[in-house]
This record gives structure tokens, sequence and C-alpha cells, in this order.
């Protein structure tokens, strides 16, 4: 055992200095930041490297709430970025460092099948395996709501539970809410949701947990989240809220890849676009925990992920939302009582 | 002339590492897009919610000072100056919860409080806000007080206790002659303490207790917004100063030389007498309920996944290792030299950088970690940025306080004679530092590795967002799989991170401990 | 009547031997002086009477009472009536003139208005009326000495303990403080057990002088000026 370690630690000091001094040639390595959860988006990146035979040199982003996040090391690093891509687990964030000047336009040709929904019109992101905000819902539940209008129904007060809406997804799909509904329309709601005695997790998959646990009957989660507990059993069904025709849609939440401007080793840098983009990386991470749903045309999913052309999808403008989260957040943290 | 210089070095080192940054994001703070401005400020004083985050991050760091000092002390004098069994193992057994990432003990604590009511609710409503954070917190901060009681008991001269033993017991003693002596250092450990409570970021946000570092976090990943950051933390700096300022009006003037030798006797140790059982035994429970309990579930919830655990993190323990031994290395180099420069007040800005040192260990990891890429991130110091020297710079700027402190008190131990004579004797300084000042100060040198060495180890805040790509930490690592990762991975990768901090150690305090043996004739007896 | 009485008393420290079958008997009021060389036992041997160490045979009596026996101590120091000038006077830094002389009338439990009154005395009879409030570190050193010999003696024990008091006192004033501490015996009538390696000191204080070399009692030392 203690030669081994001693020998990786070598060549980790190597290779990091390496790294660091000089590029020996530029597809040798390829630098990403991620946000997708580490545990997802690891074994897709070791594939990377043993399809390519390019090193990955990864930095994985904390819990939402859990830390600065490598957002922030993106913008710190702005004037020499360190980064090739940024893997954002949500298109927001690709806005965000589109609108700082921090991406570049890329268009990858395995963006082609992606519905335009998915992607900035000029290429400075590209979606590709999204989560959809779905309700689960506990199986004892005979008449399942059909809309996040429930959270508002009488008939449900003190039955529904949401993740805190100062982070993550649900923080996103709010700030939709708000560019779909209008200000004010989104304030009632809001205003209502807190008055019909909503309960509060700290995250999705605690709001998951107490629906399967019984504790309240439904709520707005990611559909991973949902497929999860579906796979081990708890009895919890998974349904896509607002489907009806002219209803609101289900609000998605793609991945997005980004190309950094300036990136030190920009030939590697779209070979990992690329990539991430393909129907193979969409198949393994429809399969793997996290059940993503693919969006190009045709990719093989499991039997609880409904393809993306089957669901009807609340039309948003992503960039509009990344606006509109920033300006909502001192309402938000009012409503949540910090 | 070579010693001026070469403090002088170490200073200006410490500035680059810790000063410049912080004075980077201060500017950074009133220049918003290149014009000056107090908006972030301004922000800053109007809003109502930085009064609550201010009155729960004193309340918890109050709070968590206050218990490791009612308990801390009391278990100091027990461990350390009473013949109870086991009380070496004992120690080291309290000092575990310090010697890891503090996020560690929150994530044991709520395996244990499931695996007792499982559903979580009671359990989670009681872990999750300020009594958790409080639990949590004096678990990992009670080996300052605890430790640094011993060390000071060894510093009483004998003599006084026995002049005290002639008129009244030994608990008249403690409390009338050797607690009042000790007092001035207790309070040092209590400025600590009181600091790293309130820098400290991962327990709170963990168990979603609203405070200033966490505030100062949320201001990064919600908005993206560095000014915001700075200014929110600080007002935990300026708190940081008001302590250290009274520290330094209060703890200097009372800097009375404890020891000196004399009697041929250099420790007594208070006969517990009937008492043995009984305490032991409570003790022993309190370690029980507090230590192996939580570990002990974390060990077993990690049970299977320890080959998925090294397969994952396995070069991230290697690099921790590394930089931890890096990072220790500077530290204690570094923190000798200040060490020494407080001791002697060599140059005439002595108070000015040990006032520093402290500032740079209460401001949140963050604010350092960000100043650093504002300020190393350029094409010409790449080798400094992108690769891991970053990292050691941020733990030279962060930690030391500690390993300056240590050898500052090692130093104090030694008569100024020691090296005059060396002095007379012909010896140029760097002559007279290896092979006077070291070799009787060799074990706060080794003491303040140790301490360098832990918290290198630990450290998140800092290694989080200055790491190159793919050199991350262990506790980095834990942190980021943390995001949906198996409960089962976590635990196992945990208890390794523990492995990997208690053997390095364990083996250098049983040096320690035993050097200690050696030269101590003590003596028990009523 | 004896005050203090040592039977057949052995120590060893580190297992070096120390004190071999010491037996030495003490009256009421004598003022023993026992001289000897550095490292021949004298310490040890006080601070087996004071009660900080018990001796590993033989017996120690102490005003009668039975204080220790083989190994074990059976009255602790505090309850052994013992005042004590230690070599390096471990005057407690932290307390004024008039704490580190109270100290030991508080411990005893003396009403206030009587410790007042004692701490008064003493100062008086010391001669430091005027520094009371003055802490140890901001004395000289015979104004120390002053203050260590005033806490020893102010809860009015029947034993005194002096452990080379003098040693590090210039010749002047060393000789000063020896009438001082004769003056004070013979006001208050304490017992005295004074040791030293200074001859001449040995001499001017002792109404009994024994010496000691290498743990043993040695009963009629070498006159002065041999």
């Amino acid at each position: 055992m203690k030669q081994p370690t001693l020998a990786r630690l070598l060549i980790t000091v190597a290779l990091t200095l390496l790294g660091g001094c000089g590029q020996p040639s530029e597809t040798a390595s390829v630098t990403v930041y991620v946000s997708e959860d580490q545990v997802f988006s690891e074994p897709i990146l070791k594939d990377f490297e043993a399809d390519t035979g390019i090193r990955v040199r990864a930095i994985y982003d904390t819990e939402e709430s859990k830390s600065t996040g490598v957002m922030n090391r993106l913008i710190a690093e702005k004037s020499n970025p360190q980064a090739d891509v940024y893997w954002a687990n949500e298109p927001i964030r690709a806005e965000v460092l589109k609108q700082k000047g921090i991406a570049a336009p890329y268009d990858s040709p395995n963006a082609l099948g992606i519905p335009a929904a998915f992607r900035d019109p000029q290429d400075y992101w590209t979606g590709f395996s999204a989560r959809a905000r779905v309700l689960i819902v506990n199986d004892r539940v005979e008449d399942k709501p059909r809309s996040i209008r429930a959270y508002v129904a009488p008939h449900w007060r003190g039955r529904a539970v949401i993740a805190n809406p100062l982070f993550g997804t649900t923080t996103s799909e709010v700030a939709a809410l708000f560019t779909v509904w209008g200000d004010d329309e989104a304030r009632q709601f809001m205003a209502a949701l807190k008055a019909n005695d909503v309960g509060i997790a700290t995250s999705n998959g605690e709001s998951a947990d107490l629906v399967a646990a019984g504790r309240y009957d439904f709520s707005l989660v990611d559909s991973d989240d949902a497929v999860n507990r579906m796979r081990q059993g708890k009895p919890v069904s998974l349904v896509y809220p607002d489907q009806a025709p002219g209803g609101l849609g289900t609000f998605i939440v793609p991945n997005a890849v980004v190309l950094i401007q300036g990136a030190p080793h920009p030939k590697a840098a779209r070979i990992l676009v690329d990539y991430l983009l393909s129907r193979d990386t969409e198949r393994k991470l429809a399969f793997a925990d996290c059940a993503q749903i693919p969006l190009h045309p045709d990719v093989p999913m499991p039997p609880e992920l409904k393809p993306i052309d089957r669901i009807r999808v609340m039309p948003v403008d992503y960039a509009a939302v990344a606006k509109k989260l920033v300006e909502i957040q001192p309402f938000l943290k009012s409503w949540a009582g910090l | 002339m070579s010693k001026r210089l070469t403090l002088w070095l170490a200073v200006l080192l410490l500035l680059i590492a810790g000063a410049l940054p912080v004075l980077d994001m201060l500017l950074r703070s009133l220049f918003i897009d290149g014009r000056f401005t107090l908006e972030a400020w301004n922000g800053l004083l109007a809003d109502s919610r930085q009064w609550l985050l201010m009155r729960n991050s004193l309340l918890l760091a109050s709070l968590v000072t206050l218990f490791t000092f009612v308990l801390g002390v009391p278990l100091g004098i027990l461990l350390g100056k009473t013949d109870l069994p086991l009380r070496r193992a004992l120690t080291l057994l309290f000092t575990i919860p310090l010697l890891i990432p503090p996020y560690i003990v929150a994530v044991a604590w709520s395996g244990l409080l499931q695996l007792l009511a499982p559903g979580g609710d009671i359990a989670g409503a009681w872990l999750f806000g300020l009594p958790g954070c409080v639990l949590v917190l004096s678990t990992v901060f009670l080996p300052i007080p605890l430790l640094l009681t011993q060390v000071l008991l060894r510093s009483v001269d004998p003599q006084m206790e026995e002049a005290g033993r002639l008129a009244t017991g030994w608990r008249g003693v403690l409390a009338g002659i050797t607690l009042p002596l000790i007092l001035p250092g207790v309070l040092l450990a209590a400025v600590l303490v009181f600091l790293l409570a309130l820098g400290e970021f991962s327990v709170p946000n963990y168990l979603r207790y609203a405070v200033f570092p966490v505030e100062s976090f949320t201001q990064f990943s919600a908005f993206y917004d560095f000014s915001a950051a700075t200014t929110a933390a600080l007002p935990l700096a300026g708190v940081a100063l008001i302590l250290v300022l009274f520290e330094a009006l209060l703890l200097h003037r009372h800097g009375w030389r404890l020891h000196s030798a004399g009697g041929g006797i250099d420790f007594l140790r208070i006969p517990l007498g009937r008492w043995h059982g009984g305490l032991l035994l409570a003790v022993a429970l309190a370690g029980l309920l507090f230590i192996l309990l939580p570990i002990g579930t974390l060990t077993i919830q990690s049970l299977g996944s320890y080959g998925e655990a090294l397969r994952r993190a396995g070069g991230s323990l290697a690099n921790s290792l590394l930089f931890a031994t890096g990072g220790a290395t500077l530290l204690a180099t570094v923190g000798f030299l200040i060490g020494y420069l407080i001791q002697t007040r060599s140059l005439r800005s002595w108070r000015a950088v040990d006032t520093l040192t402290l500032f740079l260990l209460a401001l949140p990891g963050t604010v350092i970690g960000i100043g650093l890429t504002g300020l190393w991130n350029r094409p010409l110091t790449d080798i400094i940025y992108a690769t891991p020297l970053i990292i050691l710079i941020g733990y030279l700027a962060r930690y030391i306080a500690l390993t300056s402190r240590i050898n500052a008190a090692q130093l104090a131990q030694i008569p100024p004679s020691m090296e005059e004579a060396a002095q007379i004797a012909g010896a140029g300084w760097y002559r007279r530092i290896f092979f006077i000042v070291i070799p009787l100060a060799w074990r706060g040198l080794l003491a303040s590795w140790l301490v360098g060495y832990i918290f290198s180890l630990r450290d998140t805040g800092i290694t989080l967002l200055v790491h190159p790509a793919g050199a991350e930490t262990l506790p980095v690592r834990i942190l980021t799989l943390m995001a949906n990762g198996s409960p089962a991975l976590i635990a196992a990768l945990c208890v390794i991170m523990i492995a990997a901090t208690l053997v390095p150690a364990g083996l250098l305090w049983a040096i320690l401990a035993s050097h200690r043996n050696k030269r101590s004739g003590e003596e028990v007896l009523a | 009547m004896k005050v203090v009485e040592l039977k057949a008393v052995s120590k060893s420290l580190d297992q070096v031997p120390v004190l071999q079958a010491i037996d030495l008997a003490v009256s009421a009021g004598e003022r023993l002086v026992i001289f000897g060389p550095s490292g021949c036992g004298k310490t040890t041997l006080l601070r087996l009477v004071a009660g900080f160490l018990a001796p590993d045979v033989g017996s120690l009596v102490i005003g009668g009472e039975l204080a220790a026996r083989d190994g074990r101590s059976l009255i602790p120091p505090e309850r052994r009536n013992i005042g004590m000038v230690f070599q390096n006077l471990a005057l407690w830094p932290h307390f004024s003139v008039r704490g580190n002389i109270e100290f030991g009338l508080k411990a005893r439990g003396l009403p206030r208005p009587e410790r007042e009154q004692r701490v008064a005395a003493m100062l008086k009879l010391v001669g430091l009326e005027n520094l009371a409030r003055r802490k140890p570190g901001e004395l000289s050193g015979g104004q120390q000495q002053r203050v260590a010999l005033a806490r020893a003696l102010a809860p009015h024990p029947d034993l005194v303990l002096l452990d080379e008091p003098l040693s590090s006192l210039d010749p002047a004033l060393n000789d000063r403080m020896r009438k001082e501490i004769v003056r004070l015996q013979e006001t208050l009538g304490f017992t005295l057990i004074h040791v030293t390696h200074n001859r001449e000191e040995a001499d001017e204080i002792a109404t009994r002088l024994i010496g000691m070399e290498q743990g043993s009692i040695v009963e009629r030392p070498l006159p002065a000026n041999a």
C-alpha cells in the first residue's frame, strides 16, 4: 500500500506542476469546473479520459447552499482563466457567465437535435440531460394533484411541503414563475402558498423524504429526487404538473455546458463540450441515479422517465429567468423569514 | 543584521500572504466597476438582517466559549493535574473532534440522532439550529481549553502550590493559587475559541443556523457579489479586531513568569483518593457519549463503502497528506520566526504583527480565498496560483496565529541569558538560533508543526476556493461528494479523514509525551 | 515535648536513596540548624516534615501525632500547622503583599477583623507596613524575603521550616536577615528548623546544630573555622 501511495503523491505533484508551468500539448489535458453533482459527473469525465486520452482536471461544486462554488472562481478568475469548460447543472448559471463576459460562443456539432428552447440563441451555452420539476406524491393520496396550483388550494392546506426557495432549482422555478406570470400574480401565489401552511424543507431531497415518509402528501422536487425514491421502493409516484392542454407546463432544468472565454486549452475544451453533448452521455445520465431526461430525440432511457417531446414544457426564457432571479432575492429572503 | 533581515522577511511573507489579499478585498468593496462607491457598505448598514446575523454570530460564539470553558478547564485539571487513571488516553479521546473538519462532527451527530430517532423529526429539530451548533462546536473546540490548561498547569512553579498546601487542601490551592496563575493563559484560549467559533462556517451552514460567515458565503453563491460578501464579512472582522485589542491590552500586562526551577521538583499531581472511581466513570461516560458514540455511528454507517471511498478519493487523500505536510512545515518555520519576533520584540512592529495574525485567524476563509485569487491569478504568477503553492499561502495566512503563539510560549520558557551567552561567545544569529535556541525550543517547534499539520489537513474554507483543478484535498472532496453522495460513502470518507489525521498526530504526540515523561520526576502525595 | 520526631526514616527519589535511616527529634522552642552541602538531602528532609513527601520506611510524628509512616502520609500538610519559607520564596505573583500573608489566614477560617489585625502585626514585625499593596514583583530581594517570612509566620505555626531562604542575598543583607530570624523566633517562640550550607549563618542562628552528609545525620559537624 505504501509504495503506490508515494508514487501517486509524486505523480500528483509532477502533474500539477506540469499543468501550471506550461502546456506540453494542446490536447494533453482539459480543465473543467463542474456544478453537476460530483457523484454523477465524475464517472462521465472518467469515461471521457478513457475514450479520448485527454486528462481531465476538475473542480467540483459543493451542494448549492454549502459553498461559494465554482461559479465564483470562474468570476474571480475572469482576468486569467484557469478553466476551459464549465458544466453547469442549470442554465441560469450559464446565463450569468454569458452576461459577465466569461463564456465564449461555440456551436457544437453534437448540439444538433437539441430543441432550441434549451440552447442559447448565440451558442454561449447548450443544454443537455435535464431534470424536470415534478410533483412527488404519496401513494395513499387518491386524487393526485395535477398542477402546482394545488399548493394554494384549500383542500391541500398544511399537506404540502417545498424546499427553501432561497436555494437551488426551487429558486429558479420561482423566478421562472415570475417571468411567466408577471410579478403581481407570482407574488400573490407565494403569499397564498404561505397562507396555506406550506412546509419548508432544507432541500428537495428532504422534501422527497418527507413525502415518502407520509409526513406530507406532495412536494415539488427535481425528477431525480422522485425517481430515486421510487427506485428505493418508497410508496410514492411522480406527476408531471400542469400538463393539461393550454396549461402552464412543467419547468425543465437542463444541464448546460459553457466554453470559457480565453480557455487555456481551447481545442481540448471543444472535444469535451462535444463529448458532454453527445447522445451517449445523455443515455448514461438517464440510466444513472440522477435519472436525467435526454434532450436529443430517441435516446434510450429508463421506463420511469418520459421523453422530452411528450412533456408539456413551461415556455421560459432562461436569460430572463436569470435576471429575475437576482431581482427577487430580497423578496424571497423576507418570504422565507430570514 | 541577518536577524533583522530574516525576521523582516518572515513579516513580509505574512503581509503578502495575509494582509494584501484582505486589503484587496476591501478595495474591491469600495470600487465597484472602477468607481469609488459606498454602495455595498450602505446596503450593509441599511439591512436589518445584519443585526440578526450579528446577534446570532455573537450568541453562538459566546455560548461555545462558555461551554468549552466551563467544561474544558475542569477537565483539563482532572486529566492534566490529577492521578486519574487513563488520563492520557482520555485526553487523546477528547482531542479527536478538534483534529477533524468540524462538519464531520456535525455529520456524525446527525447520523447518531437519526439512528436514535428514525424519521428524524425531534432529533432534527433539535440538532438543526442553535442547540446543535453549540453542541457540535463545543465538542470541536473543547480540546483548546483542555489542552491549554494542561500545558499551563505544567508551567506553574510547584513550590507556589506547596506554599499554599501548607495552609489549605488542594481545592483551596487550585482556587486560590493555581487557577489564578494560569488565568491569563486560559483567557487567551477563550479568545481563540471565540474567534474560531465566530469564523466557523461549515457547521452552522450544515445545521442551518444563520450567522455571518454563512451569510458571507451565501452572498457569494447566490449573487456572485464579491463586494457584498466582503462587507458581510467585515462586521465579523470588526468584532475580531476589538477582541484582539482587548486581549493585547489586558493580557500582555499580566504576563508574569510562572516557572522558576528550584527544589528539584517539576510537577505536583493531585491524588483523587476515594473520588477515583466516580470521576473516571463520569469522564469516560462523557467521552463515550460525546465522542465515541457519534464517531462510532459514522464508522458503522461506513462499513462496506471503503472500496468505493478509496477509489473515489485515494488521490485526494494523497493530496491532503502532501499539502498538510507542506503547510505544517511552512507554518512551523514562519511561526517560529514570528513567535521569536513576538517573544523577543526584536522589531518595533511586533505587536502589529501579532495582531495581524489573530485578525487573519478570525476572518472567514472566503475573504482570504477570494482575495488570494484576485491577487495571484495573473499569467505571471501562474506558477503560484495554478499550483498547490496557493493553498500553502492560504494556510500560512489563516493559521499563523496558532503556530506563532505556540512558539512564542515555548521561547518564553528559555531565559534570554542562554542566547546572550552564545552571543558573547561570538556566535552569529543563525548559529545562536540553530545551536542554542532551537535545541532548547524544539518541543514548541514540533508542537507547532503538529498543530499546523492538523489545521491544514482539516481546512475547507480556503482550500475549497483556491485549490487548482485536480488537486483537491480530502475534506474538499467529502464536501463535494456530499451533494447526493450516499451517506455510507460520506461516512467512509469521514472515517478515512479521521484516520489520516490521527495516525501522524498520534505518532508526534507520543514523541512529545515520552520526552516529557523523561524530564519530570512527578510526585503524587496527599 | 518533641515537636517533630523522625524514626528510622529512609526516602529514595527516582530510585536514588536520598535519606537513610534518619532519627531526629526537635524540641519545642528549639532553633535547629541542619548544615550540609548541596544535594545532601536537607531539602528532602524538610519536604518530608512539611508533608509533601512520605517516608518510604520509618515514621514521622508531629506534635505527638503520627503524621506519616512507611510510604503513607496520614496528616496532610495543611493540618500539620507548619510554616515554611522556600528556597526560591515561591511568593504568589498574583497576590499583593497583603494577599500573600492573608491567604493562609483565610484558609484557616479566621474572621476578617482578626485577619486584618494579624496581617498588620506581621507587616509591622517585618517592617513592611508601607508596602502592603505592592505585588511581589515590585519588591527588592530583601523585601521579598520578609514577605515570605511574614507569610510563613502569620498563621502562628508551631513549627517553621526555612529552606536556605538567605542563599540568594548579598552578605550584608544575609547578615541582617539572620538577626531578624533570631529576633522573630525569640519574639514569637515557634520551633525552627533551618537548612543552610552557609556555616556562619548556621552558627549564628542555631541553638542546636547538626550536620548532614549523603543522606545521613552527622551529629557533630566540623567547627566553622577548622
